[in-house]
């Protein structure tokens, strides 16, 4: 009972159909199968970078921090946002911590901000001290900011990273756990748009 | 429609060579087959057999994971084979794709045959009428003209539709029976149609909601998640669900005792972010409907709250914890608590809560599902979880592999107390309990069109069964004028199957009636021949 949710099926049924037509079914059985295992395996992940002009805005997503700040994304309106969906019991989402916690340090003209669901303060605090996180994290143990991204791009597991653009537009996510490598360059691509 | 292709493969000239056309047309008649529809429905049903035996994944993933421990060798052999998730395997998605084909190309084209045929108008009226089943002539001093125009009137008035032409009138009735024919190959398409919506565009979810918590209906608000083929994340309605507070009530005393006898989940939801919040009692069987998606209340238990106060003062844990009932009776319940980022060490607990805690043989047991003594009683552990590998882990399960347990005093906790860990490492404090509830939250689109195609189906089904196509045929003719009879009136009647009876007296009282209408009607030894 993992709460990891997996990737949208689309892509599946697509290449499914292509494979009864080829009666090739070996060849896709990976993708198609595994209902529940979680996409979100040791270092698997997909991103996807909205070039300008195609970007989702991002929702006005309004709350309040682990430590009881209230926090609105509009205000960030101006800087590179990275937003991190995240959970002190999920465990993909501790071995991106460190990844999150050096590229927040790396970039400080950047807004890091974590969505801590499904959690509690306690233990949320607990896991930002023993990875030395130093930016702020939503308290949403109901999942009420991960839901505001309705229509928009949402979280399809935890942990989910958005990179949101000056103009507050969603210009890359990544399902599943980051690595250091991989958010940097998209980091870098968003600064320079 | 076999023997219509098999009329039709008769005709074909015996080929010798099959060109690419000629094979794909064979390959289609076979396809379409009666035979080889029943064949895909068996191999369907056979298919869905190892879905039962085996665990699946969509189902019980921890199953299928101890399943792949307990037989290292075949498991991912069957693993390859898609038998952990039989109903997403591209073979079992062959098979009714395949059966979907046959039976689309069955039915569209049988369905077609019927709209033209019930379009039809009634044929020429055959010129030796005697011939047919049923055949009555009469004599009659009135023109040929005026006998046709007169059964022509009297068939109109009896819903008869009716054709005529130099010397004959032929009458067509029972549409109808073609009529419910298509209505039933349709509906059988639909209802296939139906099927195949909720496959790929419903979903199914469980969710374990602590009292006071709030869920929202999206894929990582979801505990299990099984998606329609054609479902992405953006395609859950956003809703969300609160749960105020949970009754359950047991049988006290007799042979039922510990009974459930009452089950409420008071709930407050809103269709949308932003929507106002509704109220709703959910009982069992009782589903709250928000945007045609169902959530059943399919269980519930206890979550037990602790706080754990680690080796540096700081307050590391502090939550309500799901644990899992392991028997009904008393609702004794097995959980863990994990606190990975506790210092100095990583802290776990494992244990059980017990809702009536009563000693049995110096054992402890739960006497009773209430929380009428309700007391926990737990093993403590440091050490490293194992939760940095990024491996993802079961909530309700404790790696130990690489922690020791710690000593600590193993009375049971009642709420309020406490355990003290050794060498400093911290404590636990059992505050008290919480109720959840277990939610299965279903989106079917296709059950409603699913019903109403089975009900046009069957109503079609007996509509055909009921009304019998018949025609009726008249020709007169002039006889020698000076006969009593100047005009010979033949009358035949012609019905395809008179399943349900009855077309002969109505074939009788016909010809009364045209007897009736013609002038001196002069009845010529009438011969009456009842068809095979």
């Amino acid at each position: 009972l993992d709460r990891l949710a997996r990737l949208a099926r689309r892509p599946v049924a697509v290449a499914l159909a292509a494979c009864v037509t080829a009666a090739a079914a070996a060849s896709c059985s990976a993708r198609a199968g595994g209902a529940n295992q979680g996409f979100v395996g040791a270092g698997a992940a997909t991103s996807h970078y909205y070039p300008a002009g195609s970007r989702p805005v991002a929702p006005d997503v309004r709350g309040r921090t682990l430590g009881g700040q209230p926090f609105s994304l509009a205000a960030d309106r101006g800087s590179v946002v990275v937003m991190n969906f995240w959970g002190s019991w999920c465990a993909p989402c501790r071995r991106e911590a460190p990844a999150l916690a050096a590229l927040a340090r790396h970039y400080p003209q950047v807004r890091f901000v974590g969505d801590d669901v499904h959690d509690s303060p306690a233990a949320a605090t607990a896991f930002q001290r023993a990875f030395n996180v130093g930016y702020s994290s939503l308290n949403d143990p109901g999942e009420q900011v991960a839901l505001a991204f309705h229509g928009t791009v949402p979280p399809q597991a935890i942990p989910t990273t958005l990179v949101i653009d000056r103009s507050g537009r969603i210009a890359a996510v990544v399902f599943g756990e980051v690595s250091y490598i991989g958010l940097r360059a998209l980091i870098g691509k968003v600064l320079l748009t | 429609v076999t023997q219509d292709q098999a009329v039709l493969a008769e005709q074909e000239p015996s080929p010798i060579r099959l060109g690419p056309v000629g094979w794909l047309r064979w390959g289609w008649r076979q396809l379409t087959s009666m035979r080889t529809a029943l064949v895909l429905l068996f191999l369907l049903a056979l298919a869905s057999i190892p879905g039962s035996l085996l665990p699946q994944d969509g189902i019980n993933p921890q199953a299928v994971s101890q399943y792949y421990a307990a037989h290292p060798a075949l498991a991912p052999f069957l693993g390859r084979l898609s038998a952990f998730n039989v109903f997403g395997a591209p073979w079992f998605a062959a098979i009714y794709l395949l059966l979907f084909t046959s039976l689309a190309g069955c039915v569209l084209p049988r369905a077609f045959r019927l709209a033209r045929s019930a379009r039809q108008p009634p044929p020429i009226a055959p010129r030796h009428l005697s011939r047919l089943p049923y055949a009555v002539s009469l004599g009659t001093s009135a023109t040929p003209d005026e006998a046709l125009a007169g059964a022509s009137g009297m068939l109109t008035a009896r819903r008869f539709r009716v054709r005529s032409g130099a010397g004959w009138v032929s009458a067509e009735k029972g549409y109808l029976h073609e009529v419910g024919n298509l209505v039933f190959h349709i509906a059988l398409l639909a209802l296939l149609a139906s099927v195949a919506l909720g496959a790929l565009f419903g979903y199914k979810g469980n969710r374990l909601l602590v009292a006071g918590d709030t869920f929202a209906n999206s894929p990582t608000g979801l505990d299990v998640l099984r998606p329609g083929r054609l479902v992405s994340a953006g395609d859950l309605q956003p809703f969300s669900v609160t749960l105020e507070r949970f009754t359950a009530r047991y049988v006290s005393a007799g042979a039922e005792r510990g009974q459930p006898a009452y089950f409420n989940a008071a709930l407050r939801y809103s269709s949308s972010p932003g929507a106002p919040m509704r109220s709703y009692d959910l009982q069992v069987n009782h589903p709250l409907i928000v945007d045609g998606v169902r959530v059943f209340l399919i269980g519930h238990g206890y979550a037990p709250v602790f706080k754990v106060t680690d080796g540096t003062g700081a307050v590391v844990y502090d939550q309500a914890t799901p644990f899992i009932p392991l028997e009904q009776a008393g609702l004794t319940s097995a959980g863990v608590v994990k606190v990975p980022d506790a210092r100095p060490e990583g802290l776990g607990f494992a244990g059980v809560f017990l809702p009536t805690a009563v000693g049995v043989n110096g054992r402890l047991a739960s006497a009773f599902p209430s929380p009428l003594f309700p007391r926990v009683s737990l093993v403590a552990y440091a050490g490293d979880l194992g939760m940095d590998g990024g491996q993802p882990q079961s909530v309700y399960n404790l790696d130990i592999s690489h922690m020791h347990q710690l000593a600590v005093r193993p009375a049971p906790l009642a709420p309020g107390q406490s355990i003290i860990l050794p060498h400093g490492l911290g404590k636990l404090t059992f505050i008290g309990y919480r109720q959840w509830v277990s939610l299965a939250i279903t989106y079917d689109p296709g059950q409603f069109p699913a019903l109403i195609s089975a009900i046009a189906a069957l109503a079609g089904l007996v509509l055909s069964f009921a009304v019998r196509r018949r025609r009726v045929f008249v020709r007169a003719t002039q006889a020698e004028a000076d006969a009593a009879a100047p005009t010979l009136v033949e009358v035949a009647g012609l019905t395809r199957s008179d399943a349900a009876g009855g077309f002969e007296e109505e074939f009788a009282e016909l010809v009364g009636q045209l007897g009736g209408t013609l002038d001196r009607p002069v009845r010529d030894a009438p011969v009456l021949v009842k068809g095979e």
